[in-house]
């Protein structure tokens, strides 16, 4: 099924090009995204490693902290 | 009746006194149909001015004292502008009288005035948020675009977004400038929240467009709000955006924010809207910022 874009209020098929950039956009999305929640990964980690090392629950972190 | 000069010892007539009077309690109305220049004898009065075409009162000086004021009044369709001849006339609102608009001309010397405008200005939209981009409903696409809707006429716009979303995905941002897309040089973090969590997705740059909202799947509805500003303008391109959505229960509110730029010079007039999986239907408005009062 042909992908469908509004252009400037006109709902049509994409062309091969837009199909194209549409497509590279949701590979680039789907890669960024993921390094993004890598990062995120490894900063829980790297703060559990740390909370770990003080004995503390992030709970109890939280409540520190403020 | 025109302002009249009584002379020592003249005797006064009671239609003269009621004439007098008279101007008081119903001004004396001189109606003009095409552009007039207003004359000594109109101290006092109110010029009424009616013709379907644009008209001018044009001021001239040595006519008036410091304190004479008369009224200016237009009912015709064709707007009236009160124009300085040779004396001056300094007002904080428009000189232009829309059809039943008027003012208040005030000298403050002989080649001086002060036209105080009613409260009614020209039909001219110059202020607040003006729609560049009328509510324009989208179904089931997996992008859409709205290009020109960037000029130089505002500096800042505001984009207002409702979708619904087959998929839980994003919603993604990125520029155009003559319906070429630009995929590079984004940058922008955020946050995101929900009743129990609170999270940054941190700082992500270099990326190939700014994240706009995340959309929940099942076609729950959510709103997303993006401030833009400077795309015309030969610097970066900043985004302010946030968005919510609910659940298909309209519980479980999830509330994100990214604030972000497009990090290069090009002069941007429009943009596309793609959501990273499934499709999306909704609608969405352009407004500019009006850059005077």
């Amino acid at each position: 099924m042909a992908l469908k874009i509004n252009d400037n209020g006109v709902t049509r098929d994409m062309t091969a090009d837009e199909q194209a950039a549409y497509k590279a956009f949701q590979t680039d999305t789907a890669a960024e995204t993921e390094a993004q929640n890598k990062a995120l990964v490894a900063k829980k980690a790297a703060q559990k490693a740390v909370l770990d090392k003080l004995g503390l629950t992030a709970d109890e972190a939280s409540a520190l902290l403020g | 009746m025109a302002i009249t000069t009584f002379t020592s010892g003249q005797v006064l007539t009671a239609a003269q006194m009621n004439a007098v009077q008279g101007n008081d309690y119903n001004q004396t109305v001189s109606t003009k149909t095409a552009s007039y220049t207003l004359v000594a004898a109109d101290k006092g009065t109110r010029v009424v001015m009616n013709s379907a075409s644009s008209t001018t009162i044009t001021v001239n000086t040595s006519l008036f004292a410091a304190g004479d004021t008369l009224v200016l009044q237009n009912i015709g369709a064709g707007v009236c502008t009160v124009t300085a001849g040779t004396a001056t006339v300094s007002s904080a609102g428009p000189l232009a009288i829309p059809q039943y608009g008027s003012g208040t001309l005030y000298f403050t010397s002989a080649g001086a005035a002060i036209y105080f405008p009613s409260a009614v200005t020209a039909a001219t939209v110059s202020s607040g948020l003006v729609v560049v981009k009328a509510e324009t409903a989208f179904s089931a696409v997996s992008s859409f675009t709205a290009d020109n809707v960037f000029t130089s006429s505002y500096t800042n716009y505001l984009i207002l977004i409702k979708f619904a979303n087959t998929s839980d995905a994003t919603l993604n941002l990125q520029f155009r400038a003559a319906t070429t897309t630009t995929t590079t040089n984004y940058n922008y973090n955020g946050y995101q929240m929900t009743s129990t969590t609170a999270a940054s997705y941190g700082y992500n740059a270099s990326q190939s467009s700014l994240r706009l909202a995340q959309t929940g799947g099942s076609s729950v509805i959510g709103y997303c709000q993006a401030n833009i500003y400077s795309p015309q303008i030969a610097e970066q391109t900043g985004l302010i955006a946030t968005n919510l959505r609910f659940d298909a229960s309209y519980a479980s509110p999830l509330a994100q924010g990214t604030t972000g730029n497009q990090n290069s010079s090009t002069q941007f007039d429009g943009f596309i809207v793609s959501t990273s999986a499934g499709t999306t239907t909704g609608s969405y408005t352009v407004y500019g910022y009006a850059k005077t009062v």
